[in-house]
């Protein structure tokens, strides 16, 4: 398989992650986005991310060096036109997804295949716009991808054999183990967790319990690395109601009704560890601040 | 009659191409950055001046495609037909406890190779691509494994077993291997013929010191004991690696910095040793630089380095209930009188007393620079893997030829 020709279309965290991981395995890829800065930002981000693992011994100078120089920044979108696998990484807008890959459909060789990265979306439905409906599949990462050790991989309903065998083997190249899910709305991980998060939430508005208590309850109760409420801050509130909104769209079932709290969080902007204020507070590198003068949960 | 020797990571290919009659370089080179933009292959005949190529060198196939072509090239080349590479050889990491000798490669020795995987998750993958890449590009030339682990497989129970439930070791085979076999023979068997005794009669100790770092107790030409064990990361202090301490250690760090099994890897076999100590470098001789100029981590660093080699050495003597050679080799080795003379400081008690003079003197060439009086010899001795799998590969050659005669 010709791996040297990877493209990744949109430089935010999740097409970084993706990138880091391919550049990592020893394989070039270009990372393109709207404009040269933010395309230039997306590999300046990734060398950060770097600096981070460096400073915990995850990675060494020289693995930097390396991964950075497999990282090629690039805002023209006729790159793709050499492109083995596309991997696209855009915002999780409909409208947005569905401009852009009709666009890649025009561009690309017959043969490329095209993984869209999304939490929620319907691949079938982005399928629909192409002529190459049976090279249309998901790969769901879980942010930070890097860390995350899963993929699922979503078949939509005329993603064909050899395009999922393909997928399973990058998958395998990135050093993920890939789950394969069948396209229903929310796939396995986030249709599990959205309602899990969801009834924390429930459970510190009714005052049954302090954030601390329900986040320890299930770490050391049920062996979960992170409690719920650390985890929604880790996610962004914003983004796990926007889950909950599509799933209730798609689904129209009462539990996946946004809990209060978490409505007025988002709308209050206290989105978690990206604006410093979740269910807990965070510094500017994301390290949560412990108040053991206020052991009381804020709601 | 010559002989390709190759040694593949995961993005290079090392070779050298010798004549074996007069074990003769014929050309030696190196292809980088493989399945990257930019891969290059550099050649350098014995007779001309080196020259670099680069190209679309997707995978170790195309590399080894692109070494053969430079081998038979009008202006580059030594060979005019790639029926003049009579066979390959190839260095493979980890043999396990099936492989106590080097091998004609056949379907079944590949899978045994490759069920080896678990053991050198790192090493093992990229040998088989080079040897696949080889089958394929010359499928007439036999192919030879020979493994970094074998020359360590007459080492008793003693020295190989380690002080945890010896169920683990059935289950798993986790045991002392050791590393760095071709390097550890070839200077113990050059040992003795510069003393002019035969192999057999010779008690030495070989220091392999480069960016890794082992020493083996060769007794009688067999290795009883070895400081690198299940993985590379036991024993002396290395460039990078941490070498031998307290195992609670790694459990104590990971618990209080919340370091997942990646990272407490990287951390010792990466940000360890002289790079961890010292925080300048993992190259001796910018250690040994930065020491002079007292750097007080730097010196700390070459200190424990060269005290850890020392005690290493006693034991050894211990084990061995003597020494004849001492023998220094590889990059730090061959060319640091100064971790010669530090870690032979105060060894007279032993028999090992060096000449400083001599010392100063022998840099990258054989020589003999204990002092007269000395029970032991020192010997430096540059070490030479690529003529051990070489002659490996020719004696196992000529021995399925004579057992297979056309």
């Amino acid at each position: 398989m010709a791996l040297n020709r990877i493209i990744i279309v949109g430089a935010g965290v999740m097409g970084r992650g993706i990138a880091e991981c391919i550049a990592a395995t020893g394989t070039e890829v270009i990372i393109l986005d709207r404009t040269a800065s933010r395309a230039l930002q997306g590999v300046e981000k990734i060398g950060e991310n770097i600096d981070r693992e460096i400073e915990k011994w995850g990675m060494t100078a020289a693995d930097k060096r390396a991964i950075l120089s497999r990282i090629a920044p690039s805002t023209d979108l006729q790159v793709v036109k050499e492109a083995y696998i596309v991997v696209e990484a855009i915002p999780e807008k409909k409208r947005l997804k569905l401009e852009l890959i009709r666009k890649l459909d025009n561009l690309c060789p017959d043969e490329t295949i095209f993984i869209t990265n999304t939490a929620t979306m319907s691949i079938t439905e982005l399928a629909a716009v192409t002529h190459r409906a049976d090279k249309i599949i998901g790969m769901h990462f879980l942010n930070p991808v890097p860390k995350i050790p899963l993929v699922e991989i979503v078949r939509g309903l005329k993603t064909s054999d050899d395009t999922y065998r393909k997928t399973r083997e990058f998958a395998e190249l990135l050093g993920k183990t890939p789950i394969l899910v069948n396209e229903y709305p929310g796939y396995v991980t986030t249709r599990i967790i959205v309602p899990l998060l969801n009834e924390a939430m429930h459970v510190l508005m009714e005052g049954v319990s302090t954030a601390d208590d329900i986040d320890n309850a299930m770490k050391l109760g049920y062996g979960f690395n992170m409690g719920p409420l650390a985890l929604a801050d880790m996610i962004g509130l914003d983004v796990v109601m926007s889950w909950m909104e599509n799933l209730l769209g798609e689904l129209s079932e009462h539990k996946y009704n946004p809990c209060p709290i978490l409505r007025k969080m988002v709308r209050a902007g206290n989105l978690g560890v990206k604006t410093g204020q979740g269910f807990f507070k965070y510094d500017a590198e994301g390290n949560r601040i412990r108040d053991n003068q206020n052991q009381e949960s804020r709601s | 009659m010559n002989i390709l020797v190759v040694n593949c990571g995961s993005s290079s290919v090392k070779y050298q191409f010798i004549e074996m009659e007069r074990e003769f370089v014929l050309a030696k080179g190196l292809v980088s950055r493989i399945g990257m933009t930019g891969a290059v292959l550099t050649h350098k005949p014995h007779d001309r001046p080196e020259v670099k190529v680069t190209g679309e060198i997707l995978d170790h196939i195309v590399a080894v495609q692109y070494v053969i072509s430079i081998l038979m090239s009008e202006n580059h080349g030594v060979i005019k037909d790639k029926s003049e590479i009579a066979a390959v050889g190839h260095r493979v990491v980890h043999g396990g406890e099936r492989f106590s000798e080097s091998v004609l490669i056949d379907s079944e020795v590949m899978r045994e190779i490759r069920q080896l995987i678990d053991l050198a998750p790192l090493h093992n993958p990229h040998n088989i691509r080079g040897i696949n890449a080889c089958m394929k590009t010359l499928p007439n030339a036999p192919q030879v494994a020979v493994f970094d682990t074998a020359f360590h497989h007459t080492m008793p129970p003693v020295s190989f077993i380690y002080g945890i439930p010896y169920v683990l070791y059935k289950r798993y085979g986790i045991r002392r291997y050791g590393f760095h076999g071709p390097s550890h023979y070839y200077v113990s068997t050059r040992a003795a013929a510069m003393r002019g005794k035969a192999y057999e009669d010779s008690k030495t100790i070989t220091c392999h010191l480069g960016n890794g770092a082992s020493i083996t107790a060769v007794d009688g030409g067999k290795s009883v004991d070895t400081s690198m064990g299940f993985t590379p990361l036991e024993g002396l202090l290395m460039g990078t690696r941490c070498g031998d301490m307290d195992p609670a250690v790694i459990l104590h760090i990971m618990g209080r910095e919340e370091l997942s099994l990646h990272e407490a890897n990287t951390l010792l076999n990466k940000h360890s040793g002289l790079i961890g100590i010292s925080g300048v470098s993992s190259d001796m001789r910018e250690i040994l630089s930065a020491s002079n100029d007292s750097h007080t981590n730097a010196k700390l660093a070459l200190e424990i380095y060269c005290y850890r080699l020392k005690k290493y050495i006693g034991s050894y003597i211990a084990a061995m209930n003597g020494l004849d050679n001492l023998v220094f080799t590889g990059g730090v080795g061959e060319n640091s009188p100064d971790v010669r003379a530090l870690t032979c400081q105060g060894m007279e008690y032993l028999g090992i007393k060096i000449d400083q003079n001599k010392n100063l003197a022998a840099k990258a060439v054989e020589a003999d620079v204990a002092a007269d009086d000395s029970r032991a010899r020192i010997l430096v001795i540059p070490t030479n893997e690529e003529l051990v799998i070489a002659r490996d590969t020719l004696r196992l050659m000529n021995h399925q030829k004579s057992n297979n005669p056309r």
